[in-house]
């Protein structure tokens, strides 16, 4: 097994808005007139070919995620994304990290289309599940203190219709469905991997680790990282199990070039356009009310007012790099910076190394991509350099000669009765003439051609 | 009330500014805050969405005229909010529960913003406890051209901007109010209010409802709010089956605390016609 499993990621952001200084917040109010269809367009596709990209360069994995009315990431629905990379891709595994689940009518939309996903791309997905952050809940009618509860159902709900044989009735608080019987399934068993992505609340911790669920950090300050993974082995020592490597990933935006001086020079406008632009989000948008408990906005206020969090808004670009919420650097740097951190915090996954960031251009961010995969990925793999995906035998056949040894002819299965026939018929030979009247049929023995019509 | 567990009082800091001590009635298991003063015709307020905890020289003056009851709705100043309570439904069915533990059989009510929509609600509910109903710079009704401010995404500072139209009257109430503790009560009070108002910011069968009114209403407009459209209060008094329309000047969305003389003379004078 590898030491460390590297997954890109594309936040889509649409950077063409105004300066930063002239508005409030890159989320929830600034217009989309600024918004530029023929752009959009170009962006999107672009964003797409670099993940894409990520398979044959040698990623773990790749990942899009939710996020709405904002500039700094357009996905307002990942799983068309993930549907474009299923088709476009053959064997990587793909994350939609994640569907922000309490804010949908109907979770079971979200269980059928990651079921969907995952049976046409033969089990690769991995099924992210959030609350969508603040912001999120000013495009919507669901009251942000009932996001807890929704979520926590919306889960139950999900896995229960991906394991348990449906119809059956599902009665709970917030959603009633009188049939919940998702077809397709998904193709992984019991279901696709679950990744929670969190900002470290023991809630969330807590939820991972009865679950045994893969956590994914979201950015923040290396001492942070740290505090939420020790946090999450804790829970899990709790639950009396140690908590494998590959459960924990920290996410890192990195950028790597020739040198230390050209990586700074080629990434720091980029990178600061993410939280200085990017996450433009005041308080009262960032926090509806009742989004937070009043005690976490107590602690998390608290923790403000001390200066021991400073708004990732208000971070200088050294700042950044001091605290580790990003890596900068030559090849040397950043594999000697990414061993160090994720040694020091214990994760078994790196988000966003070698990724898309903010507003980049395409040729810097494959850039990044090729010299991160060919100088940065391999110190971290075994000797023949393979994601540990490849040496996995792939979760669904990957042929139809596959599906025929294993599975059989599905001949019992296909039988009905045909217009014509008083027998039951298997569907491929019903345009058969002889296999709807065996009067036809060609033999010595043949019964008699009926007199009537 | 053994159905329902009783919910636990928790510390509340105390404004620094006519803060006074609440009593507590116990209601379907929530200890709910009131202050009453006065005697004569029992008033009950249904305070707006802040400026809890304190007995104002509104109150005072009221109470000087009639039996004036304030009582605080879950999730605001001193009465907690359990995680069942949900709506405007919930809130009208315990200030039903209340006035029967107070003996309060038939009432005059008073609703002030939030408060109003609330008093409306209830009124709905309960047409036949009401002497009278006064609504004051309510919301709660949809004007279809005119949703209003999102007041859920104001800054501190515009939201204070958009509340006060006197800014000496702003200075008077806001000292203290930067205090951290106040800071984290306000975001919970602001909590309780997303619940009930999140979505829609409207109740559209209260138009429909409201027609079971028999006794007179009062609604009572700004000059200049900057807060909610001042079409509102005119589309409840059109909607009101016996209702006036006044306007109190030079004030916006805190009459209550701007014009607290006008207001009170207002109240008190069609209180007084009401109840012969």
């Amino acid at each position: 097994m590898n030491k460390l499993r590297f997954y890109g990621f594309n936040l889509m952001p649409y950077p063409y808005i105004p300066p930063t200084e002239e508005f409030e917040s890159t989320w929830v109010s600034l217009s989309n007139k600024y918004y530029e269809p023929q752009r959009g367009r170009q962006l999107y596709n672009e964003y797409i070919d670099q993940l894409v990209a990520a398979e044959k360069l040698g990623f773990d994995g790749i990942g899009v995620n939710e996020h709405h009315a904002n500039f700094y990431g357009t996905m307002p629905s990942p799983n068309i994304i993930a549907a474009m990379l299923v088709q476009r891709t053959e064997h990587i595994p793909i994350g939609v990290i994640g569907n922000a689940i309490p804010l949908h009518g109907n979770p079971l939309r979200v269980a059928e289309e990651i079921a969907m996903l995952d049976v046409i791309s033969g089990g690769r997905i991995i099924s992210g599940f959030v609350r969508g952050i603040g912001c999120e809940y000013f495009n919507n009618g669901v009251v942000p203190s009932d996001s807890v509860e929704r979520f926590n159902e919306a889960h139950d709900l999900i896995i229960k219709a991906w394991t348990d044989e449906g119809p059956f009735t599902w009665q709970g608080d917030h959603f009633y469905i009188p049939n919940v019987n998702p077809i397709p399934r998904p193709i992984q068993e019991p279901h696709p991997p679950i990744w929670i992505p969190g900002q470290g609340s023991l809630e969330t911790l807590q939820f991972v680790a009865k679950h045994k669920y893969t956590y994914m950090m979201v950015f923040a300050p290396q001492w942070f990282t740290k505090l939420a993974f020790d946090g999450l082995r804790e829970e899990c020592r709790r639950l009396d199990y140690e908590a494998p490597r590959t459960m924990v990933n920290a996410c890192v935006p990195t950028y790597v070039a020739e040198t230390d001086e050209q990586a700074h020079r080629e990434a720091k406008a980029h990178l600061s356009w993410v939280f200085n632009t990017g996450l433009k989000i005041p308080d009262q948008i960032f926090f509806p009310p009742g989004y937070m408990t009043t005690k976490s906005f107590r602690n998390f206020m608290g923790a403000l007012q001390k200066g021991h969090v400073k708004p990732q808004s208000q971070l200088s670009y050294d700042e950044l790099l001091a605290d580790r919420y990003i890596i900068v650097g030559s090849p040397e740097t950043v594999r000697n910076e990414i061993g160090e951190y994720c040694d020091d915090v214990g994760a078994g996954g790196l988000i966003m190394g070698g990724s898309s960031i903010g507003p980049m251009p395409n040729w810097m961010v494959m850039k990044n991509m090729q010299i991160f995969a060919e100088e940065v990925m391999p110190e971290f793999r075994e000797a023949d350099g393979k994601p540990d995906y490849l040496r996995e035998a792939p979760p669904a056949p990957q042929t139809r000669t596959e599906v025929s040894a294993q599975l059989g002819r599905p001949d019992e299965e296909a039988r009905s009765i045909v217009t014509g026939s008083d027998e039951l018929i298997d569907h491929r030979h019903a345009h058969l003439a002889e296999v709807i009247d065996p009067s036809l049929q060609p033999t010595a023995d043949a019964k008699p051609k009926a007199s009537a019509g | 009330m053994s159905y329902i567990d009783a919910v636990e009082k928790t510390d509340v800091p105390h404004p620094s500014k006519y803060y006074t001590e609440p009593s507590f009635e116990t209601v379907t298991g929530i200890p709910i805050a009131y202050r009453r003063e006065g005697s004569g015709e029992a008033v009950v307020f249904m305070h707006g969405a802040g400026f809890t905890r304190r007995w104002i020289p509104m109150y005072d003056m009221m109470a000087q005229r009639c039996d004036f009851i304030a009582p605080e709705s879950p999730g605001f100043g001193e009465t907690p909010m359990p995680g069942w309570f949900r709506d405007f439904s919930d809130l009208s069915i315990l200030y039903d529960q209340l006035f029967e533990q107070l003996g309060l059989d038939q009432i005059h009510l008073v609703g002030y913003s939030m408060g109003g929509w609330a008093a409306s609600e209830f009124a709905s509910y309960y047409p036949r406890r009401l002497k009278s109903l006064t609504l004051v710079v309510p919301v709660g009704l949809r004007l279809e051209d005119n949703p209003g401010v999102d007041i859920f995404q104001l800054s501190p500072a515009d939201l204070m901007n958009r509340l006060f139209n006197d800014k000496s009257v702003m200075a008077e109430f806001m000292d203290g109010m930067d205090d951290f503790d106040e800071g984290i009560h306000l975001y919970s009070e602001f909590s309780a209010a997303a619940r009930l108002m999140w979505a829609p910011r409207y109740n559209l069968a209260l138009e429909r409802r409201l027609q079971r009114l028999t006794c007179p209403s009062l609604v009572v407009r700004a000059e200049d709010d900057h807060l909610i459209p001042n079409e509102m209060a005119e589309k409840y008094a059109e909607t009101l089956p016996n209702s006036r329309l006044v306007m109190i000047p030079e004030t916006g969305h805190e009459p209550c605390l701007e014009r607290p003389e006008q207001l009170v003379q207002e109240i008190t004078s069609f209180i007084k016609e009401a109840s012969k």
